[in-house]
């Protein structure tokens, strides 16, 4: 008795789903129109971050050269002279163009001092005190060939771990 | 005429302005041996700067245009022992190295065993001869720092030769004596986690 009832339900339900579907004639003219009426989809735009930072690396390299060997880092360099006795002192150089008027130093309690910042380089200086005595730095290597008959003195600025 | 007038403005407006400071009769010296040394490849700012050198100090103009046309020959030697590719730190100190008596041998040596820059390896050797040091032993030293050696580490060799020879030792001794200690030093300095991260001004 169940096996009969279950072969007719299975009948029924094979035949409803043989019955071909009515579709609305409509239909597919409403889905054309919704498809017209929808909002615009936005467009993605591709982020423009990986170029820019690839530039910038570019821009970097290209300004920095570390290929070039004449790109090496500056240094930063205190120059002291103890005089107390002098009214002006300025630090003439390689690096100034030996122009007193460029280098004058400053003073505190007779220590005259300045920073200079320096590419690399051998740079040959000299104190003039008062603006008329030549000193050499006493802390600075001296400058053997020294051809004016005053002295000097030489500091080196290196490009390489210095 | 028109065309050697315009020729000669051309080359005085051509003149570093810098050598202004010095006297007509100095300057136009000075300047063609500028020219020859441009011409040569050779770098003119080590030249116009021993000239204004000379001016600011008050040097007679012979010794100007002789030392200036002597440092054109130096760094004409100095470029042949180091190379067209020696740039021109490399050649200043190169001059002071030959200057102090190294010969351009030892300056060949130097470029073959030390990557460039050579700058502070070849003015480490001028200031130790100017400290007292013979020139063969500064160069002997400086050629077996060399290879492995930082720029730093060649100047606190320089000083601390310049030490011992403040307290009495002799040079070619101390300086024997600290490139054992330098060798030393350089081979566990790269280890020191004591090095100062901060960047401060140095003195010379």
């Amino acid at each position: 008795m169940f096996e009969q009832d279950d072969e007719t339900t299975v009948e029924r339900v094979i035949q409803h789903l043989r019955r071909p579907v009515a579709i609305d004639a409509g239909l597919d003219a409403r889905v054309m129109q919704a498809i017209a009426t929808a909002p615009p989809q936005r467009r993605r735009v591709r982020p423009l971050w990986p170029l820019l930072a690839a530039a910038a690396v570019l821009a970097a390299v290209l300004i920095a050269r570390p290929w070039n060997r004449n790109a090496t880092k500056a240094d930063t360099l205190q120059f002291v002279l103890i005089a107390p006795q002098a009214a002006s002192v300025a630090l003439v150089g390689d690096f100034n163009d030996w122009d007193p008027a460029r280098a004058p130093m400053q003073t505190a309690h007779g220590v005259w001092a300045t920073v200079v910042r320096l590419a690399p380089g051998r740079y040959r200086y000299a104190f003039l005190v008062n603006g008329v005595e030549w000193r050499a730095d006493p802390s600075a290597p001296a400058a053997k060939d020294d051809e004016f008959g005053t002295p000097s003195s030489v500091v080196t600025v290196g490009g390489r771990g210095s | 005429m028109i065309l050697a007038a315009l020729l000669l403005a051309t080359q005085v407006a051509a003149q570093d302005p810098r050598l202004e400071r010095l006297d007509p009769d100095t300057r136009s010296i000075v300047a063609a041996i500028v020219d020859s040394a441009h011409g040569i490849g050779l770098p003119v700012e080590p030249l116009i700067q021993r000239a204004l050198e000379g001016a600011t100090k008050g040097a007679p103009s012979a010794r100007i245009v002789a030392a200036v046309r002597r440092l054109t020959v130096d760094l004409g030697t100095a470029r042949t022992a180091l190379g067209t590719s020696a740039v021109q730190a490399e050649l200043e100190a190169a001059v002071a190295a030959l200057r102090a008596g190294a010969t351009p041998d030892v300056l060949v040596h130097l470029r073959d065993v030390r990557r460039p820059p050579l700058t502070m390896a070849l003015s480490v050797l001028a200031d130790l001869v100017a400290s007292g040091v013979p020139a063969d032993s500064a160069a002997a030293a400086v050629l077996a720092l060399a290879p492995k050696a930082r720029d730093a580490d060649l100047v606190e060799f320089r000083r601390a030769v310049e030490r011992d020879i403040a307290l009495g030792a002799p040079p070619a001794a101390a300086t024997s004596v600290r490139v054992n200690a330098g060798a030393n030093a350089i081979s566990t300095q790269s280890s020191d986690p004591g090095n100062p991260a901060t960047p401060r001004p140095r003195r010379p």
